[in-house]
């Protein structure tokens, strides 16, 4: 078995800080290559430099022992290199065939031969076992046959290498069936293929080898019957808790301050039943897509709900978000640019948004600035945002850390009863990130119930009293701090039973 | 080789010339530029002008801002959202002639007997509410309610059906104004009683210059510096500014118009605040109309036609309140009217053809919008 | 030498030299405020008043409305401030123009008023043509020729009616019927057609009439702007004929632009009726002047356009008192 491709000390780092370091890794021709790894382990990355999108800044690549430098994604597939994206690179207003033969249309007499590139189609269409007329427009198609597609297109170009990236996330578990079926029979004609995915058990079933990353680095290769899932797991996750959080100084309280009962919204999740106490931190954990901050939105009451209920000290809860802060809820999106932040505006207006309409005098709600004044520097100084003139310095001028702290700061005006907070340490240095874990204590210490939405296990585990650990919409674990597990709740995200 | 010296004085130049910048860009971002501006443009064009300072003319300066500004505050509102009014000259045309329907003395069935309205709102006895007791009060409160609910229409559409408001308001606009137009048939409608026409023109304090000779015909030279349109306008403003910068709905509307999603998510009203910035914008409409009905004395379904928005829009623009949404002050808007109404007056005694007038407002307006996307990125630019 | 034969001179750039008018004692500066300058109507008009004040020393400040009645009322405020002698206004419609009226009299400044007339003629000095004198002047000579063509028939008429919510339209038709009304022996009852000021409309209405009533001796349309609409009906079926061949339809219109004076001449058509523009401007700026001389700042007049008919008849001596032929003149309608 000679290496189609072949890397040697690969290194990508962006801005000093490495994402890709050092990686030696041949992959032979005629190999399922299984490559797993958390989220930021370097995945990405290592595809984009294999595609051409950005160059290593050391190391090097070789394709069927030459040296492989592409430039650009053309480069690396005119060598034969083939990506089946989650999001598919196909135009929808086209045909099958036409998506096909998008880079080299078949010409007779000048114009495209039709017939000779619907006869060319069907023959790879069958091979696939995809039974569609040439003509159909790809829009037509639902997202598996898409992929088929897809496939189709690199067999067309007789791709050395197919790169699945993800490639089951938009699937029915029929479709995913199927795509399984494809692949295995490109594997018996000799394809070499890469497969990148979350769902451990399909990567086990279809690999032939195993890479698994994390930080960057390559930390476990061989062949795949060496590994079991739980070792799959182990070698993703191998690292300890720093010390970046701070103790937790409270208890929970047996008293139920949000109760929800069999949540649902169709195709976002299924079936949510929880309870939050007093004083607790309640973390929900589960990947992209899973359906974690879709969960949040219904019950802040943004989003949809289709069926259920929630109660909120024992009262049911409906209305849209302004009532919901009402009852004393509050809201960190994932998202604070779009949703959290007026950034034009001066910070103390962004504090003073959420409890406006406490400063107002009857009987036309005249702004008290005084007031407003007083309010929103007591807060300052209770986050610690680092701005000494409030009033008018706008929000875009901080640092993300203390964005963030805006963000959260303007809910603790109004004295919340329900914090939830999704993602809050997203885009945030460390120290920042600790002293908002220090404002989530003091959040639970005094009282207050928080969820707090994260892909960031350690951040859960370091901070969290329970973890709720959710995949594909559904609730698929549930652990209290001191049955905390890092493999357990992976594989409970990654919904395999962990042995 | 430089010397330390020069250095030095490179230093110092560069750090001079960047104090100037950072100065020139303090005057351009303060709230009063355009105060200065227009105060500067003054100054300059008057040696050339010698009628720009003639009492006769502040008088008509002042007398010009007053409709205009009442207008422009409203738009300010919707600017200050993120969203425009297009509407509001068709608002003006309908209400006018709602104000001349209900009000009017009487009708001549010559001009009128054509139109829909005739033997319904009015006929040779007047306006459907002549002869009530408080007619005109009467009149103007229904108007007024008329004009609003043009504005709430607008902004249930914009906040619930998502509409966005340049078709919204531009459907309106064109629906508005067709159906004035029908309900008179294209006629004006005359005889409005005394005291309504006083809104339009009656002076309060006048101030008397002695006789002026430059004419052949001596004048008596009697000018009107305060009028009711001048207290009707300010009044309004005033009550405008406090309610944008003084109180709480003032500051959800700059909040949806900063970042609709966080203003949401906050748990601001926002459709309710869509809605009467809206209706906001109708009602200060409708004081127009009282404004130039009046003055014109009658009720006109074409009044605000034409370039009309392109004054109310560019005066509001011009004053600094942002295209983009989240910033907005009535006081800004006072001076842009001021500034555009001087622009238009002095390009008057320029003896400039309209056209040339028009293409030379266009490209102040211009400079104004361009100044706005400047300011924004300074804005970016400081933050980051 | 009147000021008519003057305009003329100026229109066509040659210096005729001495003209007679009441010359104010010293030069006078008049503000000139119309409202726009859409149709070849106003062009006529606005070039009428200008070269004429201009020619004759005077200083004119033109201000342009652009249909806006506030920005006219804005634009004569401007004026007075400015301190210009006396104002004349071609105004948006005739209610603002009694609100401009007053504004300028309230100020001392004397003001006319052009072409269209306030509602409030008690006012300022207001000139204004009479429709039903100048439709029955261009009438009347079409029904003599026709009878004399024809003396012992019975004559069919038709009019093509304008918009009769609009005065002007309802004055004309009035003309009219004065005029046929004189030989009632001689004409049948007419046949009407409704145009609504519209060319499609009239197009739609008067195909339909001339398809019932083939025979039709004499037609008058309320404006001339409808002989394109007319020949397009009538060609197609033979009836477009010049004077003197066998089937000419006598036909007459009002207004007098540029198509009549050249169907005029080409002898399709036989009279069109007309505002004698250049009597109207001459008035306006006479009284004007005159008020300024004798410092009456509130002068009050009404200053009757009685118009006159060009006819086939009379083309030769008076083709140059009207507009539309000056205008024809000039190259317009090769533009």
């Amino acid at each position: 078995m000679s290496a189609l491709l072949g890397l040697h000390g690969l290194s990508k780092s962006w801005f000093g800080v490495p994402a890709v370091s050092d990686m030696t890794l041949e992959i032979p021709s005629g190999v399922c290559l299984g490559v797993i790894g958390e989220n930021g382990a370097g995945k990405s990355t290592l595809m984009n430099m294999i595609g051409g999108v950005v160059p290593p800044t050391a190391g090097s690549m070789t394709w069927r022992g030459t040296s492989f430098e592409p430039k650009s994604p053309a480069d690396a597939k005119a060598r034969g290199i083939a990506f089946i994206h989650q999001e598919l690179n196909l135009f929808t207003n086209l045909t099958v065939a036409e998506n096909i033969f998008i880079d080299d249309f078949p010409y007779r007499f000048g114009l495209i031969d039709k017939r000779q590139m619907a006869q060319r189609t069907r023959v790879l269409l069958d091979r696939l076992n995809l039974h569609v007329e040439p003509d159909t427009p790809v829009g037509d198609l639902a997202p598996g046959e898409r992929q088929l597609v897809e496939i189709a297109k690199a067999l067309h170009r007789q791709a050395a290498l197919m790169i699945f990236d993800e490639p089951t996330t938009s699937l029915t578990a029929r479709e995913t069936e199927k795509l399984f079926e494809t692949i295995s029979a490109l594997k018996a004609d000799g394809a070499t293929i890469v497969y990148i995915s979350h769902i451990l058990g399909d990567v086990k079933a279809l690999s032939d080898h195993l890479a698994v990353l994390r930080d960057g680095y390559l930390v476990a290769e061989g062949p795949t019957e060496r590994f079991d899932v739980p070792a799959m797991i182990n070698a993703m996750i191998g690292r300890e808790l720093s010390a970046i959080y701070p103790p937790r100084t409270s208890k929970p309280a047996a008293q139920v301050v949000l109760e929800v009962d069999g949540l649902s919204q169709a195709g976002v999740v299924e079936d949510i039943c929880f309870k939050l106490h007093r004083g607790e931190i309640l973390g929900i954990f589960g990947l992209m897509g899973s359906g974690r901050s879709e969960l949040a939105r219904m019950i802040f009451g943004i989003d949809p709900t289709g069926s259920g209920s929630l109660f909120l000290h024992d009262e049911i809860v409906t209305g849209d978000a302004r009532d919901r802060i009402a009852r004393g809820m509050a809201f960190v999106t994932e998202n604070r640019r779009e949703e959290g932040l007026m950034m034009d505006a001066a910070i103390s207006d962004n504090l003073s948004l959420v409890t406006i309409e406490d400063f107002g005098r009857p009987p036309i709600a005249l702004l008290d600035p005084e007031r407003v004044k007083a309010r929103t520097e007591a807060v300052r100084d209770e986050v610690r945002i680092k701005a000494a003139d409030i009033a008018t310095q706008a929000a875009r001028a901080l640092s993300g850390g203390n964005q963030q702290k805006v963000v959260i700061g303007k809910w603790l005006l109004g004295a919340p009863q329900l914090f939830i907070l999704d993602e809050p340490t997203r885009g945030v240095d460390v120290g920042a990130k600790h002293e908002i874990y220090t404002i989530i204590d003091r959040l639970a210490a005094s009282g207050g119930a928080v969820l707090l939405i994260s892909s960031e296990l350690e951040e859960l585990m370091g901070t969290c009293d329970r973890i709720l650990v959710m995949a594909q919409g559904e609730i698929t674990g549930e652990f209290a701090k001191d049955a905390f597990s890092e493999a357990a709740i992976i594989a409970a995200a990654f919904q395999e039973v962990a042995a | 080789m430089h010397s330390p010296r020069d250095r030095e004085k490179v230093e110092t130049i560069a750090q001079r010339r960047r104090s100037v910048w950072v100065r020139a860009r303090s005057i351009i971002l303060s709230d009063y530029f355009i105060l200065w501006l227009s105060i500067a443009y003054f100054l300059a064009l008057a040696p050339f002008l010698p009628t720009l300072t003639n009492p006769a003319n502040l008088s008509n300066l002042l007398s010009n801002t007053w409709p205009l500004l009442a207008v422009a505050v409203g738009q300010t509102f919707v600017l200050t959202i993120a969203g425009i009014d297009l509407s509001q000259g068709a608002v003006i045309g309908f209400t006018s002639t709602v104000m001349a329907l209900l009000a009017a003395t009487t009708a001549s069935p010559d001009v009128l007997s054509g139109a829909p309205v005739w033997g319904v709102f009015i006929d040779e006895s007047g306006g459907l509410f002549h002869g009530l007791p408080f007619s005109v009060t009467l009149s103007l409160v229904v108007m007024l309610m008329v004009g609003t609910l043009v504005g709430v229409l607008n902004g249930v559409a914009v906040a619930y059906l998502r509409m966005p408001p340049f078709m919204m308001t531009l459907v309106t606009m064109i629906v508005v104004s067709a159906f004035a137009v029908w309900i008179t048939q294209s006629e004006n409608i005359r005889h409005l009683p005394e005291h309504l026409i006083m809104l339009g023109k009656g002076d309060l304090i006048s101030v008397y210059f002695g006789e002026q000779d430059r004419s052949q015909i001596p004048r008596r030279e009697i000018f009107t510096l305060i009028g009711y349109p001048a207290i009707i306008t300010i009044s309004l403003a005033v009550a405008a500014h406090i309610l944008l910068n003084k109180t709480v709905f003032g500051r959800q509307v700059i909040a949806v118009g900063a970042n609709r999603k966080a203003a949401e998510i906050s748990g601001v009203p926002v459709k309710r605040v869509i809605v009467t910035v809206f209706a906001i914008s109708a009602f200060c409409a409708t004081v127009g109309a009282i404004l130039y009905g009046a003055r014109l004395e009658a009720g006109r379904p074409t009044l605000g036609e034409g370039t009309f928005l392109l004054d109310v829009i560019g005066a509001t623009v011009i004053g600094g309140t942002s295209l983009f949404g989240g910033k907005g002050k009535i006081i800004w808007t006072v001076f842009g009217v001021t500034f555009f109404v001087l622009l238009s007056n002095t390009l008057n005694l320029m003896n400039l053809s309209t056209f040339h007038i028009d293409m030379a407002k266009g490209a102040v307006i211009l400079c104004a919008a361009l100044l706005d996307v400047a300011r924004n990125r300074y804005a970016k630019e400081l933050g980051s | 030498m009147t000021l008519r034969t003057k305009l003329l001179g100026t229109v066509f750039a040659a210096s005729t030299a001495g003209f007679v008018f009441a010359s104010p004692a010293s030069a006078a500066t008049i503000c000139f405020a119309f409202q726009d300058l859409e149709t070849e109507f106003w062009v006529a008009g606005h070039q009428a008043i200008t070269t004429t004040l201009a020619e004759a020393g005077h200083t004119v400040i033109e201000r342009n409305a652009n249909e806006d009645a506030n920005r006219q009322l804005e634009q004569v405020r401007d004026c007075v401030a400015q301190g210009v002698d006396g104002i004349i206004i071609i105004p948006q419609d005739g209610e603002s123009a009694v609100t401009i009226v007053n504004e300028a009299q309230d100020n001392d400044v004397p003001i006319a008023v052009f072409n269209r007339p306030p509602s409030d003629l008690s006012k300022g000095i207001i000139v204004v043509a009479d429709n039903a004198t100048i439709a029955a002047q261009a009438v009347d000579f079409v029904a003599q020729e026709a009878i004399a063509a024809n003396p012992d028939e019975t004559l069919q008429p038709l009019i093509i009616v304008g918009d009769l919510g609009d005065p002007n339209a309802v004055g004309r038709r009035d003309g009219f019927y004065e005029a046929i009304n004189r030989y009632p022996d001689n004409f049948a009852e007419p046949i009407e057609v409704a145009s609504e000021w519209d060319a499609a409309t009239a197009l739609a209405n008067l195909e339909a009439a001339i398809t019932a009533n083939p025979d039709i001796d004499l037609l008058f349309t309320s404006s001339d702007f409808l002989f394109p609409t007319i020949r397009s009906v009538l060609e197609p079926r033979g009836m477009w004929v010049p004077r003197g061949e066998d089937g000419h339809i006598m036909m007459a219109g009002l207004d007098g632009d540029a198509t009549a004076c050249q169907l005029i001449k080409d002898g399709y058509v036989d009279a069109t009726g007309v505002q004698d523009l250049y009597f109207e401007a001459e008035s306006a700026m006479n009284a004007i002047l005159a008020a300024i001389e004798a410092g009456d700042a509130q002068p009050n007049d009404v200053i009757e356009d009685p118009g006159f008919a060009l006819t086939a008849g009379n083309i030769g001596e008076r083709e140059m008192d009207m507009w539309g032929c000056v205008l024809l003149s000039q190259g317009f309608l090769d533009q």
